[in-house]
């Protein structure tokens, strides 16, 4: 997370939370709304049934038809599109400013009219399945990733199930299913609309009761989440696929997030990712690539979003005829550095202030605002949370780095994987 | 240092939005600076940051022969290590004044970009300066970069996508230095030494054919002052010679490239216009109602929304400068894959044959003049959208005059592009899977 410009929030009578981000640097509004549910809310069974019902979103009501809502925003010299993940699913449209009450209406109209057809749905159950073919299925990485985060979450738990739905689930997804689906989860007291851009708060205001303040509450079943990790961790997953031509190793760790397990880490966390593995001055680009030459590339990565635990990954690109067992070793070797030594003060400030600078190029970007206050909102995260994060970020000591990396990097919550290449059979 | 830019972060983060004044159109100002260096700006003092972007003449076509690929390996290794600065203090110092600075290569030229914080204004023009003019481009950031220029291109020979894109490449390019990778051949790569990127460099940065833009927190003299000390030292360096001109393929085929994947990816080429050419315009319409603006164009409508037949399906006009494609690319089932490219091909008939409707020409013409808006995203793209500009040889009030020359395009015109473009008998189709119903052929 990083913490765009303050933010002017209310929320509607029925529930709607609402935040607005003025910004006059180019005659733009952008419209996101994300609604408080994701591919860990699937129905169980049914993995997959959030991101479907994404896509069956721009199936029309009786009022826009079938495609029609895309084509009208182009029509208008804007765009949209949409996002499922764990925790959220959002639909968003960026358009010359005065057309934002045209796509707040259709967006209030599909949050309350959907039509589901069985043609449509047939049709857009194909699509569904290729794009689960583009982006997992012909991607060796992400089928390799899919076993990590069962391992993580354990098998059929929510996080542990694949975000795009397992083939055999998607193929039985049916009307009545995604109707289910809808009407429990698409309700104004279920979902956040930040609009980014050249408004102010009360034209907003104005519209969204307009639009979206006819729309009923309705009762939405809390939200299940994993407190625990999955059951048979450690883990080591190998991959092996005639497609991948270069190794990868990895490690995951459960890891605390905002919301579950030991929030109060959240934040040293997130510092911590950098300073480990956050660019070419990293701790283990250093130890890694420079020194040892074991790697090319090596990363590390946090996020303190999610809605249930989160896990905090370290990923290395091994350099040519190098003994993965190496990597391996050198990896541990520079956590057991960290777990004995502590962290520097001036290299934790650097790592600090990348993190601060992002914010402030964050600020630069349009769309930065809106997917942060859009996504950060969904998941739970308070307004006062996401503003408060530079001064959080900035406070976060030396101590409380070593404080969070011993409470992360325990080898019983972990699960090791490696890509490699199979064969040669093509 | 350290200390100071965090007090200065904390500072600026805390402000509340800055009230900029809406931009109706972008404001596009030139800078000569007092060695000769031109470039345009746009001030936007929104926030506290500055993106350059900008290229010199002549990119990875110029490789010489043995040294395929040393021109964008060279671009890449220039901000490891610099001046009196070894790799790790140089990425260190970019690092404490939150500044990235980064160069690449094309078929046609090598760019470069950079991003700061105002307020580091200095401190990222110097180390812009070192890196271009003092690159220590050492053995041993020679061998890693290597590596990963070589290891990215032995995974991409196993992606479907990249082996889809390399082969259209290859062979709508045939014995044209167009149809090579910009990143070259591993037995040249591995070849190099040291003094070859030297020279490389020296050859490949002069200020002859310098283009740059600027967009951000700067004023044009502060921008002249900063550019003169970057780009300055720089030697005047001489044009080199342009690739030689390209004769299309004289017939179009159907290359199958077996790969063990549950999914066939498709990439079909075919000639396309010129930028300066009269139907640039008619084509850039055409391209859009087929294929070119996304959820609502007739590909993603027949392909997707009604036949499921794939995810992604879109087609785009890609220019360089002795060249021009129409491209259009999609993904889908290997046993339904056939029906996506006859769907595909029935589409470009259609075209061809009954052009577009009053309503599409009514609707792309809104859609292409009010989505240059949409690019305006941030510092970082608006500065691309300009340098773009400047490499296809458009004045600065162009976006004034785009929208005129949108709104001349008739009907005709984008049916005339369409017979002009798509020519079933020029149709390159590369499918890469287990294709079935789609076999290698004329």
């Amino acid at each position: 997370m990083v913490a765009p410009r303050p933010a002017e929030t209310f929320t509607l009578a029925n529930g709607l939370q609402v935040a607005v981000l003025p910004s006059r640097r180019a005659p733009l509004v952008a419209q996101y709304l994300v609604y408080r549910v994701g591919g860990a809310d699937d129905t169980p069974g049914l993995s997959g049934i959030a991101h479907f019902l994404e896509h069956m979103m721009f199936k029309g009501t009786p009022q826009v038809a079938a495609g029609e809502f895309s084509r009208t925003v182009a029509r208008h010299g804007g765009r949209d599109n949409a996002f499922t993940s764990f925790d959220a699913t959002g639909y968003h449209q960026t358009i010359a400013s005065d057309r934002l009450e045209l796509v707040m209406r259709m967006e209030a109209d599909r949050m309350a009219n959907l039509r589901i057809v069985e043609k449509e749905v047939t049709t857009e159950r194909e699509v569904v399945l290729e794009e689960r073919r583009t982006r997992v299925d012909n991607v060796p990485a992400a089928i390799l990733q899919e076993q990590v985060r069962e391992a993580l979450y354990g098998r059929g738990r929510p996080y542990g199930v694949p975000l795009s739905g397992l083939p055999d689930e998607i193929r039985r997804t049916n009307v009545p299913e995604l109707e289910a689906f809808y009407r429990r989860n698409y309700a104004p007291n279920n979902a956040v609309l930040v609009i980014a851009g050249d408004t102010t708060a009360d034209a907003v205001r104005k519209l969204a009761d307009r639009y979206y303040g006819p729309i009923p509450p309705r009762r939405v079943e809390p939200r299940r989440r994993p407190a625990e990790p999955g059951s048979g961790l450690p883990q080591r997953l190998t991959h092996a696929d005639p497609r991948v031509a270069e190794p990868r190793w990895a490690r995951d760790w459960i890891a605390p997030s905002r919301r579950a397990g030991e929030t109060r880490h959240a934040d040293a966390l997130t510092v911590l990712g950098t300073l480990l593995g956050g660019g070419e001055t990293s701790r283990l680009w250093s130890a890694l690539v420079l020194d040892k030459r074991l790697a090319l590339a090596t990363s590390a990565g946090y996020s303190a979003l999610p809605l249930g635990l989160s896990s905090f990954g370290v990923d290395v690109q091994p350099a040519p005829r190098v003994a993965i067992a190496d990597v391996e070793t050198a990896v541990d070797a520079e956590l057991k550095r960290l777990l004995d030594g502590g962290v520097t003060a001036s290299e934790l400030e650097r790592a600090q202030n990348r993190l601060l600078a992002q914010a402030i190029f964050a600020q630069d970007s349009f769309s930065s605002g809106p997917r942060i206050y859009g996504s950060a909102l969904a998941g739970g995260t308070s307004i006062a949370e996401i503003e408060g994060w530079p001064t959080r970020i900035a406070a976060v000591t030396p101590a409380q780095v070593l404080d969070a990396a011993r409470h992360v990097f325990r080898a019983d919550r972990s699960v090791i994987s490696l890509l490699q290449p199979a064969g040669v059979g093509r | 240092m350290i200390a100071r830019l965090r007090y200065w972060l904390l500072a600026m983060l805390a402000l509340p939005a800055l009230g900029a004044p809406a931009a109706q159109a972008i404001d596009i100002g030139e800078v000569v600076t007092p060695l000769g260096i031109r470039a345009w700006l746009v001030e936007d003092r929104s926030t506290p940051v500055v993106a350059l972007s900008f290229s010199f003449a002549g990119g990875t076509t110029a490789d010489p022969d043995g040294r395929r690929g040393i021109t964008a390996l060279t671009a890449r290794l220039l901000t490891d290590g610099a001046g009196s600065f070894a790799e790790q203090a140089f990425k260190r110092r970019l690092e404490d004044a939150a500044t990235s600075v980064s160069f690449g290569a094309s078929f046609d030229r090598v760019s470069g970009s950079a991003r700061f914080l105002s307020a580091n204004r200095d401190e990222a023009f110097d180390l812009l300066r070192l890196a271009m003019t003092q690159p220590r481009l050492e053995a041993e950031s020679l061998r890693r970069e290597r590596a990963r220029v070589v290891a990215a291109l032995n995974q991409a020979e196993q992606r479907p996508a990249s082996v889809a894109a390399r082969t259209m490449m290859a062979t709508m390019f045939a014995g044209h230095p167009y149809g090579g990778d910009p990143d070259g051949v591993r037995a040249d790569l591995e070849a190099v030494q040291p003094e070859d990127l030297k020279r490389r460099a020296q050859a490949m940065l002069g200020r002859t054919g310098l283009i740059v833009s600027a967009v951000g927190d700067i004023d044009a003299a502060e921008l002249a002052r900063q550019l003169d000390r970057a780009f300055g030292p720089l030697p005047a360096g001489g044009l080199r010679p342009p690739p030689p001109d390209w004769t299309p393929p004289p017939r179009g085929r159907t290359m199958v490239v077996e790969r063990g994947v549950p999914q066939s990816v498709v990439a079909m080429a075919l000639p396309g216009v010129p930028r300066d050419d009269p139907d640039w315009y008619p084509a850039f319409m055409m391209n859009h109602v087929l294929g070119g603006g996304g959820m609502q164009s007739r590909l993603f409508t027949e392909v997707r929304e009604k036949r499921g037949l794939a995810y992604g399906v879109s087609s785009s006009l890609r220019n360089y400068r002795k060249a021009a494609l129409f491209v259009t690319t999609t993904a889908s089932a290997n046993e339904r894959v056939s029906e996506a490219i006859r769907t595909i091909r029935g589409e470009f008939a259609r075209l061809r044959e009954g052009g577009i409707t009053p309503a599409e020409l009514a609707d792309a013409r809104t859609f292409l003049t009010g989505s240059l808006a949409l690019s305006l995203e941030s510092s970082s793209s608006i500065a691309s959208l300009l340098h773009s500009m400047q490499i296809d040889g458009l004045p600065p009030d162009h976006l004034r005059r785009r929208a005129e020359l949108i709104a001349a395009v008739r009907a005709e015109d984008v049916q005339r592009a369409a017979r002009r473009i798509l020519r079933d008998e020029a149709l390159l189709t590369v499918v890469v899977g287990r294709p079935q119903g789609v076999a290698t052929g004329d």
